[in-house]
């Protein structure tokens, strides 16, 4: 019996090799309804079993689960597939966070030719990878699909685009009603073109929610294939930009998804990882020892990528009164959140919330009259003066009705750098008298409370790096006031001055600077009056990169814009230029 | 063979047995250093004590500081706390659940043990920790009383099928006949006769229990589904490599936690081994 | 025979039946909507988001009520359709169990199987003299204290990060894709390892302990001293002694299964193997009905199959079970 078993368990184990090859060389079948059929792409006809390591590029920190589409139009699951947009499908224009200015990409220039108008030139000579040619009716049928189907992203376009006219191959106009210029020009830079003799004959629950396997696009790499936690493209040796901006480095990109930072530390110290974008722990002493590199030498080290806001639920006792949410701004020791939880890996953020990018539009006057800074004393004094004092004795100050003030500050269980903040936010407000406590939800609940109002203050960065204030303040402020606030304003800050300001701000036009100024500094004034939210750090644009096997690495003042990211949207805002970049330390 | 004299010369051999000694040494060691160390610790186990960050043990932090700049000792004392918190309540109740369905089955037989039969039948073959998982995922906060019931809760089956069996076993002894003969009442031939024939079995059990529900809390802790307002043996597993411990070398922070639970657990299957030579002669003979 | 089996189906039947119920109930009591959650990361404008949710509502089963939901989700059960994940969305949950349970399996298997084998056989050695009982019984004693998460961490540490002898993460080399290549299958068994290590080695001491009791227990029975006193010779004793002990063995290995699998998720976790563990975990976090339902169901029916697959066994090499089984079913 003992002879069997062990010859069972051989001949499982046997089988087992064999079948764990299975699952990842099949393109998984998916028997969803109403999936069309995969699209042709010229992936090589021999799917190589092994990425030379010279030839080679390991990223990992943008997917946080397995990859299932390559649908353009899924946004919410576009980090699990980053690439999609920008190695597959493209956008017009390529968006420099640094200054703020567009560069050309699919489109070659766009000009406003009056104030409803909008002429754009595409570059001649663009291909799809199947070989066909992409034109201005592409382009066209990408934006009305979005008329046709709400659920697109980016159909409020319709809200204020006329119609779309195609001169010819390379030419298209955009004729407005009433441009909101800001949106607008976001969107050119992240509007990904999806082919018209592709995608015309599928249905819209397709377009909007199918996996699109195999996707054909116009782009540099092409999808090759994936696994649970990897996704595997491959260079696109007939790609159009190759003539105008060259080829890029690597043949092969393998983005890994790791589970844990801990093993991603583990691989990018040993040079496994030739780029992470994850958030890791200790990489200021990494840094310094010269085991890993960063965008900057010395701390920061990253570029400031997005606000941490702290939303305080407005609807909600003593979060309220406008007194007491400015004298909570000076209770917060962001100095050591800074220090502490990141170990001088983040700065402190301006009081208006705008990226560093942008501080051309703080308005330094309203900071110098408005701002706050950590100071726990002038914090009491707020306090106090404001009719908050301790009636019980008990440390913390009561409401000026007498109520007793209990609050619980939130964030995602396991995202442990903003749990540590969290807690420093919970004891410096504790010093201050404001009885604070944190807790960690886990993210589905936490999300929950996030969006239908039901927590007291949380944590939160929804917004990325732009080319505007607004999009910001269209995150601070979202309006209406709705029952379930998806997507910004989660405090529920009810200001009709503030919405329209920020709709204002909208229409300016994308050249009027100082049209914007005006705007912003309008709502910064109200802003912090009113403190309905408090802007604390920057979050960073973590990279953490190893040059043992490729060197070129964008770092400050190396004068390009590229932008050593990964993440999903990045690919546009100097993550393609970084691929150009690249070399190999031992050519292939 | 009556009762005291028996009680006495299993104290005669508990003395003699090494396996009981050792293991009971540790866990009493333990014990002390959870009930008193959080006295002699200097920091709070939250605290940031240290502005720079780990720091391996030293006279100032004896067991070293956190990425964050945490003690360790503090944090470690504290979770002992907890630990033993887990094991004793948690153990206990899915202990106290266990013998009450086990008996029940046990002693009244037909229909009732059929039916109680069934149903431990199936819970213990539904895997405890998956179920646990999804329980501890219901709470978006939650505290280590709850980690206590839940674990209680799941743990009982084995101690169910055990007691049961034993109480068959005796049920059908001739003392308890005789008892049942002489006109004794149910609860009084359980309370007199049945129960101290069992209570070193209940001993052994509880021990296997404590042990069992410390190993579940603290895959529960480490998987990020244990207390969320407390510090435990798990947890500071869970925050060492969730802060990249491993590749940055600080293995002041893993190391303990997990040796602690280790030391614990196998001291008690040590004392499980032990005991049941004390109360069976046969064994002890080896 | 006939009525000792028909009973055993019946509570197969029986827990298979409640396990689904639960199954099914859990997560749909959990707090928070998973649409919602679902569509709450990206920035959607609000009509938009509206027309994705009644969407994904229909698409999820979600617009019937509770008592259609729970008969629907029996008549998908027996289609074979576990629904959409979430998470995944849109792959079928199915389809993300099929590529994740060749890695539990692989990984499941051999550690119990080698451990239980290897734990008795070392169990059995080790009951043989006080001496050897003394000094290798401690082992089994902390092996098996180890928490599986501990000794994952302890092992991916010291051969992953401070020897470097083994990759502490995926299940095959990032630098390859799969294929039938002998460098392929190396790789394949070089990400097993430690992950099969820390499970076979927490077994290990388990069963070596069991063993180990079980055989004196066996060896101071009355039996054996009658064969001692008659002259039998002493390694004849210990074979009937094994033999004897085995048994119970085995029924403890049904018993422990559940374990092993949590151990196993854990493991999972720790060196992000790609199997149900890791699967379960993000699946809760994520708040996706489907895929928890699709995981625990994947688990239960596993570990339900393996017990039945146990308790024939055991019918077929222990003769008592024949005789006793028209009687009590103690």
């Amino acid at each position: 019996m003992k002879r069997i078993s062990l010859l069972f368990s051989f001949v499982v184990v046997m089988s087992l090799v064999l079948a764990a090859c299975q699952p990842a060389t099949e393109v998984p079948g998916t028997d969803v309804p109403d999936v069309t059929e995969p699209e042709v792409t010229d992936v090589p006809a021999v799917t190589p079993t092994d990425y030379p390591r010279n030839e080679t590029l390991y990223v990992s920190g943008a997917a946080w689960g397995p990859a299932n589409d390559w649908n353009p139009f899924i946004t919410w699951s576009k980090a699990n597939t980053t690439g999609t947009v920008g190695f597959v499908y493209e956008t017009l224009f390529a968006f420099n966070p640094m200054t703020g200015e567009l560069t050309p990409w699919l489109a070659l220039e766009g000009v406003w030719t009056d104030a409803v108008t909008y002429d754009l030139t595409l570059r001649e000579g663009l291909t799809w990878s199947d070989g066909e040619a992409l034109t201005a009716e592409d382009v066209k049928f990408t934006f009305d699909l979005a008329q046709r189907i709400e659920a697109i992203w980016f159909s409020p376009v319709w809200n204020y685009l006329d119609g779309i006219t195609v001169v010819d191959d390379t030419h298209l106009q955009f004729a407005f009603t009433d441009p909101l210029y800001q949106e607008w020009t976001n969107n050119l830079y992240n509007i990904a073109i999806v082919p018209m003799h592709l995608w015309q004959d599928r249905t819209d629950e397709d377009i909007t929610a199918g996996a699109n396997e195999n996707p054909v696009g116009s782009g540099a790499y092409l999808y090759l294939t994936h696994s649970e936690d990897r996704n595997v493209w491959v260079r696109n040796e007939n790609w159009w930009g190759i003539e105008v901006f060259g080829l890029p480095g690597p043949k092969y990109i393998v983005d890994i998804r790791f589970s844990s930072n801990n093993i991603a530390l583990g691989a990018i110290i040993k040079g496994e990882v030739d780029l992470s974008n994850n958030f890791l722990p200790g990489i200021a002493t990494l840094s310094e020892k010269g085991y890993i590199e960063t965008y900057y030498p010395e701390a920061p080290f990253m570029v400031p990528a997005n606000t941490a806001v702290l939303f305080l639920n407005t609807t909600l006792k003593p979060m309220d009164d406008p007194a007491f949410r400015r004298a909570l701004a000076f209770a917060i020791d962001v100095p050591s959140i800074v220090s502490v939880a990141y170990a001088n890996l983040v700065a402190a953020s301006s009081p208006t919330g705008l990226l560093p990018t942008l501080s051309m539009y703080d308005d330094q006057d309203v900071l110098a009259e408005l701002g706050y800074s950590f100071d726990t004393d002038t914090a009491k004094a707020m306090l106090a003066d404001a009719g908050y004092v301790d009636l019980d004795g008990d440390g913390f100050v009561e409401a000026p009705d007498g109520s007793t003030i209990a609050l619980e500050v939130t964030c995602p269980n396991g995202w442990t750098d903003w749990m540590a903040a969290i807690d420093i936010i919970a004891s410096s407000s504790k010093a201050a008298g404001i009885n604070i406590t944190a807790a960690y939800p886990d993210y589905g609940a936490w999300n929950t409370a996030l969006t239908e109002g039901t927590f007291h203050m949380t944590l939160n960065n929804w917004a990325t790096m732009s080319n505007t204030p607004w999009t910001l303040y269209n995150l601070l402020f979202r309006h209406p006031i709705q029952a379930t606030m998806g997507s910004g304003n989660f405090g529920r800050y009810d200001s009709q001055e503030m919405f329209d300001l920020v709709d204002q701000l909208a229409a300016v036009p994308a050249d009027d600077i100082e049209g914007m100024k005006a705007v912003c500094s309008q709502i910064q004034e109200l802003m912090l009056t009113e403190m309905p939210l408090i802007p604390l750090w920057y979050n960073g644009l973590w990279a953490q990169f190893s040059t043992s096997s490729w060197e070129g690495w964008p770092v400050e003042g190396s004068g390009s814009f590229a932008l050593p990211s990964t993440w999903n949207g990045y690919w546009q805002m100097g993550g393609m230029l970084t691929l150009l970049e690249l070399v190999p330390v031992t050519p292939p | 063979m009556s009762a005291p004299k028996r009680k006495f010369e299993s104290l005669f051999f508990a003395l003699r047995n090494r396996k009981l000694l050792v293991g009971f040494s540790i866990i009493l060691a333990f014990l002390l250093l959870g009930l008193f160390g959080p006295l002699a610790a200097k920091y709070a186990p939250f605290d940031y004590v240290y502005p720079l960050g780990a720091v391996p043990p030293s006279s100032e932090f004896w067991f070293g500081t956190t990425f964050l700049g945490q003690d360790i000792f503090s944090q470690f004392v504290h979770g002992l706390r907890a630990t033993f918190i887990v094991g004793v309540i948690g153990g206990g109740l899915g202990m106290l659940i266990g013998i009450l369905v086990g008996f029940t089955a046990g002693y009244r037989g037909g229909m009732v043990d059929e039916i109680l039969n069934a149903f431990t039948n199936i819970v213990l073959v539904i895997p405890t920790l998956a179920v646990l998982l999804i329980i501890a995922a219901y709470l978006d906060v939650r505290s280590l009383a709850t980690e206590c019931i839940f674990i209680g809760l799941t743990a009982w089956p084995w101690v169910a099928r055990a007691v049961r069996a034993q109480t068959f076993s005796l049920r059908t002894r001739e003392f308890v006949d005789l008892a049942r003969l002489s006109g004794m009442r149910s609860l009084k031939i359980i309370i007199q006769e049945i129960a101290p024939n069992m209570l070193s079995y209940l001993l052994l059990v509880f021990i296997l229990q404590f042990g069992g529900a410390i190993l579940t809390a603290a895959t529960l802790d480490f998987i990020g589904l244990g207390p969320t307002d407390a510090i435990s043996l798990g947890l500071m597993m869970q925050y060492a490599v969730m802060w990249g411990a491993l590749p940055l070398g600080t293995w002041w922070w893993f190391v303990p936690p997990g040796l602690a639970i280790t030391a614990i657990v196998g001291a008690l299957y040590s004392m499980n081994v032990g005991l049941d030579e004390v109360f069976n002669p046969k064994l002890r003979e080896m | 025979m006939r009525r000792y089996f028909g009973r055993k189906v019946l509570i197969y039947l029986l827990t298979f039946f409640l396990a689904v119920t639960i199954d099914w109930l859990i997560p749909r009591f959990m707090p928070g909507d998973p649409v919602q959650n679902m569509l709450a990361r990206v920035a959607l404008h609000p009509e938009a988001a509206e027309a994705l949710r009644s969407y994904f509502t229909r698409a999820f089963g979600l617009d019937v009520p509770l008592g259609q939901q729970y008969l629907n989700f029996w008549i998908a059960l027996f289609h074979g359709d576990l629904g959409i994940s979430v998470y995944m969305f849109p792959t079928p949950v199915a389809e993300v169990l099929k590529r994740a349970v060749p890695y539990d399996l692989f990984l499941l298997i051999p550690s119990i199987l080698l451990s239980w084998y290897a734990g008795n056989k070392f169990g059995a050695f080790a009951a043989r003299s006080k001496w050897l009982d003394n000094t290798i019984s401690p082992l089994g004693y902390i092996l098996t204290a180890t928490p599986y998460m501990w000794l994952g961490i302890l092992l991916a540490w010291f051969f992953g990060i401070v020897l470097g002898w083994f990759p502490i993460a995926g299940a095959y080399s990032f630098s390859m894709a799969p294929n039938f290549s002998l460098a392929f299958i190396a790789s394949v068994f070089h990400h097993w390892f430690l992950p099969f290590a820390s499970l076979f080695l927490v077994g290990f001491g388990g069963w070596s302990i069991g063993m180990r009791n079980m055989i004196i227990y066996e060896l101071e029975a009355d039996y054996s001293h009658y064969l001692g006193a008659l002259g039998a010779p002493k390694k004849l004793i210990r074979r009937y002694a094994f033999n004897n002990a085995v048994l119970p063995q085995i029924t403890g290995l049904a018993l422990q299964l559940g374990v092993i699998v949590a151990g196993a998720l854990v493991t999972e976790v720790v060196f992000s193997y790609p199997g149900i563990g890791y699967l379960l975990l993000a699946a809760i976090q994520n708040q996706d009905y489907f895929l928890i339902q699709g995981c625990f169901l994947f688990i239960i029916v596993g570990v339900l199959l393996a017990n039945f697959l146990i308790d024939i066994l055991y019918i077929l090499i222990d003769p008592r079970t024949r005789r006793g089984m028209t009687g009590e079913s103690a």
